[in-house]
């Protein structure tokens, strides 16, 4: 029986090896077709590259080193002589290569951003339906090797028309890695997402933003007009970075940075320090400070002081962001003191299976304020008073460069407020 | 068992065995070609830690010294050397590499994404004729002249080596 069976086996290996062996020879065929193709074809590529080489040499020779000077630009003299075609014993770099590698100055970039969403809640009064979100162009040119310009313009839907505005417009001077100075409005160093996101909801893995950094929200400055030091800070693996900032501070109407000026003769500040240890890529840990003076209403000042501090794990496997806030504000006139806070932690995951478009994720986030609160019931602003939200949601990445989500909101804005349910969608685009 | 038997399995099992040991050296001989570190001539290091490349590829690290900015310098899509680059130095998948670079921009943090190259013969032009240029080239493609920096202590093809 046994050697019935390793006689059949054999026969069966045999009758597919003679198969296999016969299908060889054309295989070997096809293959050495292909590689004399190849080969051709790299003779030929040599042959265009020794003309291009000799053209460039002959025209280098006629003009001197004029041809250099357009591909280098502003670079120094050094970098001339080891581009001179001709000039090296080292075989000349195509110069056609090297001057589509060059930045060329000013270089503008122009990148899109957009989303389409659609809400509805058990809200009473609330409508369902959709709307446009924001439509966001961010331009960046560099104007020299240490100048670069950056810009954010919003169009936001609103039922009278778009609105537009400069989100942050940014000029800066890069010594080194160690400082950055820039002048311009930013989105203040306060936390980790205010200066990650900005306005791309594509970036961000959620529909939302949380409610403490809120665009048109007052609980902090989103905004920031003045200027800039930024850069890292010699530590080894720690990772240490900083930026400092002095600008306007919030304008008359809380939630909005003083673009036209200051409004009052007191400049606000930040400060702010991360650590990216080496050790664990993916970690960040921040904290930040803002110092400012108040004057919502004629007559009534109040001095302001705010601590934020966040851990997150960039990774998608997971990902974890969390940031937490305190705002004290004194009253100037009474010396009476406020402390609200507000925290989110968010957690997703980038599942492995059906190509990782999948991204399940939750987030709770909480803020407290004391009913007295006078600063942003002097502004007028309504505040919530005590929020506590839970989301759950999905991203799906359609393509690198588009998302769709979809969202369940849970959450209560007072202590003896009824809490809300919603159902939200929203896709996202960079264009 | 017969002479005819025993002779039959030991063929199978040597057969067996052959294949094994043929299917393990090709896929050695595929996956396990180092990957170059090169730098312009002019760059002043020669010697970088494995954070140290990520910080600088991460661009998180801009400038060699005050006058000479990081150039970055990353094959196109499909290439060996760029998947070796996502896997070991980015920890990321290519939509998750452009989706980094987008917002490294977007956050103002850098003003240009990294050059793509087309081919190693194109890399190793454009890193010695820009100063400031890194780039990953197959380290059996690394042309005389180009400096090669140490990663870890480490050049490539030496035991220990990381990019591969």
């Amino acid at each position: 029986m046994y050697t019935r069976l390793l006689l059949i086996f054999s026969l069966a290996s045999g009758t597919a090896l003679a198969q296999a062996t016969a299908s060889l020879p054309e295989q070997q065929e096809s293959v050495q077709s292909l590689i004399d193709r190849i080969q051709q074809l790299e003779k030929r590529i040599s042959e265009l590259e020794d003309h291009q080489r000799k053209q460039d040499a002959a025209r280098a020779a006629s003009t001197g080193l004029q041809t250099l000077t357009e591909i280098q630009g502003s670079q120094g003299s050094q970098e001339k002589a080891t581009l001179a075609p001709g000039l090296h014993s080292e075989p000349a770099p195509s110069s056609t290569e090297v001057r589509e590698a060059e930045v060329h100055y000013p270089s503008l970039q122009i990148r899109g951003f957009g989303d389409v969403d659609f809400s509805a809640t058990n809200e009473k009064g609330s409508v369902s339906g959709f709307n446009l979100g924001q439509l966001v162009l961010h331009l960046a040119s560099p104007l020299s090797k240490k100048v670069g310009y950056f810009g954010e313009l919003s169009f936001t839907a609103r039922p009278t028309g778009s609105d537009v505005q400069v989100e942050r417009t940014i000029i800066r001077y890069d010594y080194n890695d160690y400082f950055k100075i820039s002048f311009g409005k930013y989105h203040t160093p306060i936390g980790y997402w205010n200066t990650a996101f900005h306005h791309g909801a594509w970036l961000q893995t959620t529909i939302s933003r949380p409610e403490m950094v809120k665009f048109g929200g007052s609980f902090i400055p989103v905004h920031f007009v003045g200027l800039q030091a930024e850069g890292s800070l010699p530590s080894g693996g720690l990772g240490l970075g900083y930026s400092v900032g002095l600008g306007n501070g919030r304008s008359s109407i809380l939630s909005k940075a003083g673009d036209s000026g200051d409004s009052n003769d007191n400049r606000a500040w930040v400060a702010s320090v991360f650590a990216r240890p080496t050790r664990f890529y993916g970690l960040q840990v921040g904290g930040s400070v803002y110092g400012d003076k108040l004057s919502p209403d004629p007559g009534r000042n109040f001095g302001e002081w705010i601590t934020a501090a966040d851990v997150v794990w960039t990774k998608e496997r997971p990902e974890f962001l969390s940031e937490f806030a305190n705002v004290h504000h004194r009253d100037l006139r009474t010396s009476q003191t406020f402390n609200s806070q507000a925290f989110y932690v968010q957690l997703a995951y980038r599942l492995p299976w059906l190509e990782s478009k999948w991204k399940p994720y939750y987030r709770f986030e909480y803020i407290h304020r004391p009913a007295n609160e006078p600063v942003w019931d002097v502004s007028g602003l309504s505040s919530v008073t005590d929020l506590a939200s839970s989301t759950l949601g999905v991203r799906y990445d359609i393509t690198n460069y588009a998302a769709f989500k979809g969202e369940y909101r849970n959450n209560r804005t007072g202590a003896n407020e009824p809490r809300v349910n919603g159902a939200f969608f929203q896709t996202a685009f960079t264009f | 068992m017969t002479t005819h038997q025993k002779f039959a399995s030991r063929a199978l099992i040597t057969g067996c065995l052959s294949l094994c040991l043929l299917q393990s050296l090709i896929a050695q001989s595929a996956g396990d070609v180092d990957v170059a570190v090169v730098v312009h001539p002019d760059t002043p290091v020669s010697n970088l830690t494995l954070a140290e490349v990520r910080k600088v590829f991460l661009g998180d690290r801009q400038y060699w010294s005050t006058d000479v900015p990081v150039v970055l310098l990353i094959r196109a899509p499909v290439a060996r050397e760029r998947n070796v680059v996502l896997k070991v130095i980015y920890q990321m998948s290519e939509s998750q590499f452009k989706q980094y670079w987008i917002a490294k921009i977007f956050r103002a943090e850098t003003a240009t994404a990294p050059k793509v190259v087309y081919s190693n013969d194109m890399a190793n032009e454009l890193v010695t004729a820009i100063p400031g240029a890194i780039a990953f080239i197959d380290a059996r493609d690394v042309r005389p002249g180009t400096k090669v920096i140490r990663v870890d202590g480490r050049l490539p093809k030496e035991q220990g080596y990381p990019l591969r």
